[in-house]
């Protein structure tokens, strides 16, 4: 479905939601919930709510009280436990493609979603989207189990959200994350926070620091730039293969045991790329990149490629007439040589 | 006919030596081919089984050079003596060796050079050789160790200018050392029979017509 015809449908239920239920909660707002719930003296850790992070998520507009359609004008002192409402209530659509997988029985929608943190997916990077399933599965130990099979494992976890291998998810575009050493001595990578971003700019607008005419567009020159730039050498762009719509049927295909899935797509699939920027609220804002940026070999990004995938057509050429050159020789020479032949019987005699 | 002379040319340790390179780079260019055109040519089944066969035998390939260089650098101390043309290599040897090659070899005319434990290549060779041992096969083993350590490697890879910049000079040097490959094979059969040049390579031992044609061997 549509998302906008998923929100006229769930504006639709809210509405009548509202007009059922009006005896509870009446009058309490998003805003009085979160007085006291974002505060731990009065809620403590297990009841605590983070303010911005709900503010800026899908379900802002959802409001508490739509999920937690219990609750009653004297909560918390009348002992009662609100309601949670399910997510299959709104998301049916989801929840009917995901209790078809055998992961249904595994991990619920909470399991991986925080109800009060949920963003669309092109807000959120892939590091976070692995921290989803890292609950659960530890990192270092699918990256062992991995790789058994996977060359380069850890690289490929690192650059790859699972559910790009782990869901139907065909289309895949390039996120460019800007990442930064974590310390000094280990040379382990993490995504840069706004803050930090914020700083390398000078507070000035983090966009800029790449997106410099602030156009909305990332062109390749301004790509060379940043990754030329001295100022910029604590960070690093590091292109992550997303999928563009994000597939519920957790499971293991067997296409992507098949590396050519992706290392044969062809420089086709790698023309469409965007930069992922961290906003102040913790979401990620995509800007388009030129065309075939992360093809590019000088400007786009030292750190990106793929073999077979992003080969290059001129180097192909290049190096088939370097092959050619050597068998000039051999049958250059074998013919003249075949030619003569009756010269070197002679002199053997 | 002439009496046959037994040489040892090919002492052991260069003989495996010769063979693992030989065997290294041969399945490295296949692989290759199917790692960098995977939808166009599929010689082993799986992708994943490419990568990992290029992968051990680069490793073969650049160990194998690492002990050739211990060996003949090292132990026998006779690289420079084996592989770097003399001054009266470059000023007549290769010009002479090249009138062979490309005339008098049409003619009928014995090779003017002949293959001694002390000096087993023509100038051609050395200066062949010297390109192929000192510049192609350690750059295409750097490059490629490079490239399965990207994340551990990455300064020196962004001194290079990036991975797709790196991927281009290992291409473009795997290539050459492709094309060197027909070359040197070719080559090989000119000697006095299609497979004289094989045989010391097998062997050790090189059987040469100990006729008035030896006193070329050391001009
Ligand atoms: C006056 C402060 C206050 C306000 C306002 C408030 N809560 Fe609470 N809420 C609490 C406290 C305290 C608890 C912990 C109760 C407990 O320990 O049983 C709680 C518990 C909850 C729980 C978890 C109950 C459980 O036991 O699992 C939910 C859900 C909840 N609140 C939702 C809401 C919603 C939705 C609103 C707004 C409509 C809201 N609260 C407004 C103080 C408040
Ligand atoms: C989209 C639906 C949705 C909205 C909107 C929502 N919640 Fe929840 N909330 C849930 C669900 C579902 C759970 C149960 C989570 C679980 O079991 O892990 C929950 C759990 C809670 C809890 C129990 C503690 C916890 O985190 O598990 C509190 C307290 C709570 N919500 C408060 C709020 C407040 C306050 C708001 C508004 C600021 C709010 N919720 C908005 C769905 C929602
Ligand atoms: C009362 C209805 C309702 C419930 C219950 C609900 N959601 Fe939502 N959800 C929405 C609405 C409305 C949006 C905003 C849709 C949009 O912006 O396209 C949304 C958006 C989202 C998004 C972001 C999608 C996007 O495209 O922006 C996620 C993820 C999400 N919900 C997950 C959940 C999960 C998980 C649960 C169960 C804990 C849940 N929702 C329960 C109404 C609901
Ligand atoms: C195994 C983990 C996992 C489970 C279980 C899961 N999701 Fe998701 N879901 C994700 C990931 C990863 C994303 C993409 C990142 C994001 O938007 O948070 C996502 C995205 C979404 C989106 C946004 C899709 C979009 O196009 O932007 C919605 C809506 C959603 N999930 C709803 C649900 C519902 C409803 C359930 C339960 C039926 C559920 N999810 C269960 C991992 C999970
Ligand atoms: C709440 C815990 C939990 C979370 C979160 C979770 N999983 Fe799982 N997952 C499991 C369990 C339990 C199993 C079954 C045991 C196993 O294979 O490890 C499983 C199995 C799997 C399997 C193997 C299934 C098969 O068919 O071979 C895959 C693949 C998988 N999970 C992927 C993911 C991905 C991707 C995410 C994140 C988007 C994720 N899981 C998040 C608990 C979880
Ligand atoms: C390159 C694609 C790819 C990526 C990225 C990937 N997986 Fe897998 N994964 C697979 C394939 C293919 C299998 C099946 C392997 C097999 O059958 O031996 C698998 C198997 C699994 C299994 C079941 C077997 C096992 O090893 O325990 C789990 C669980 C799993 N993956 C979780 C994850 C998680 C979590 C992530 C992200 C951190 C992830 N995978 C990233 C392709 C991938």
């Amino acid at each position: 479905m549509h998302p906008d015809t998923i929100r006229k449908y769930i504006g639709l239920g809210l509405f009548l939601i509202c007009l059922l239920c009006p005896a509870f909660a009446i009058g309490m707002e998003s805003e009085d919930c979160l007085d006291c719930h974002t505060d731990t003296d009065t809620v403590g850790d297990d009841f605590f709510v983070e303010m911005a992070p709900f503010n800026n998520s899908a379900h802002a507009d959802v409001g508490c009280v739509s999920c937690h359609e219990t609750v009653s004008e004297d909560h918390p002192n009348d002992g009662n436990v609100p309601s949670r409402a399910d997510c299959l209530d709104c998301h049916d659509d989801v929840g009917e493609e995901y209790a078809h997988t055998a992961h249904a029985e595994n991990a619920s929608c909470n399991d991986c979603h925080n109800p009060h943190m949920v963003r669309g997916a092109t807000a959120v990077s892939g590091h976070a989207m692995n921290q989803m399933c890292s609950d659960c599965h530890d990192g270092d130990e699918v990256a062992e189990s991995h790789a058994e099979w996977l060359p380069q494992a850890s690289l490929h976890i690192a650059m790859l959200p699972c559910i790009s291998c782990h869901t139907a998810s065909e289309d895949l575009v390039t996120s460019l994350f800007i990442i930064k050493k974590k310390d000094a001595e280990d040379g382990s990578l993490e995504l840069a926070s706004h803050e930090e971003l914020k700083a390398l700019a000078g507070d000035g607008n983090v966009q800029a620091l790449v997106d410099t005419n602030e156009d909305d567009y990332i062109s390749l020159a301004e790509l060379r730039m940043f990754n030329r730039n001295p100022a910029n050498k604590t960070v690093q762009l590091q292109g992550m293969m997303m999928p563009e719509e994000v597939s519920h049927s957790i499971e293991t295909l067997d296409n992507r045991w098949d590396c050519s899935f992706c290392h044969a797509s062809g420089p086709e699939a790698m023309q469409t790329s965007y930069l992922s920027l961290a906003q102040p609220d913790g979401s990620f804002k995509r800007v388009p990149a030129e065309r075939g940026a992360v093809l590019d070999a000088l400007f786009g990004t030292p750190d990106f490629y793929m073999v077979g995938a992003t080969r290059s057509k001129t180097m192909n050429y290049i190096g088939l007439a370097i092959i050619s050159g050597g068998l000039v020789l051999p049958v250059g020479h074998g013919s003249l040589r075949f030619l003569t032949r009756k010269n070197r019987r002679k002199s053997e005699d | 006919m002439s009496e046959k002379l037994r040489i040892y040319l090919q002492p052991t340790p260069v003989r495996i030596w010769h063979w693992l390179n030989a065997f290294g780079i041969i399945t490295l260019c296949v692989t290759g081919v199917q790692i960098r055109f995977p939808e166009h040519i599929v010689i082993f089944d799986s992708y994943r089984s490419a990568i990992l066969l290029h992968n051990t035998a680069g490793l073969v390939v650049a160990v194998s050079f690492s002990l050739w260089f211990f060996y003949y650098g090292i132990v026998a101390r006779s690289m420079a003596k084996l592989y770097v043309p003399t001054v009266k290599d470059l000023q007549t040897g290769i010009v002479r060796q090249m009138k062979f090659y490309f005339l008098t070899y049409f003619l009928g005319w014995k090779n003017p050079h002949h293959a001694t434990p002390k000096d087993k290549f023509n100038p051609m060779q050395k200066s062949a050789y010297l390109a192929i041992m000192f510049v192609l096969v350690p750059l295409v083993s750097l490059t490629g160790i490079t490239l399965t350590n990207v994340a551990f490697l990455r300064d020196f890879v962004v001194m290079v200018g990036g991975l797709k910049i790196l991927m281009n000079i290992h291409f473009i040097l795997a290539s050459s050392l492709c094309a060197f490959l027909f070359t040197h094979i070719y080559l090989a059969t000119l000697g006095q029979t299609f497979f004289a040049y094989f045989k010391p390579m097998l062997t050790g031992w090189e059987e040469v017509e100990d006729d008035h044609h030896h006193e070329h061997s050391a001009p």
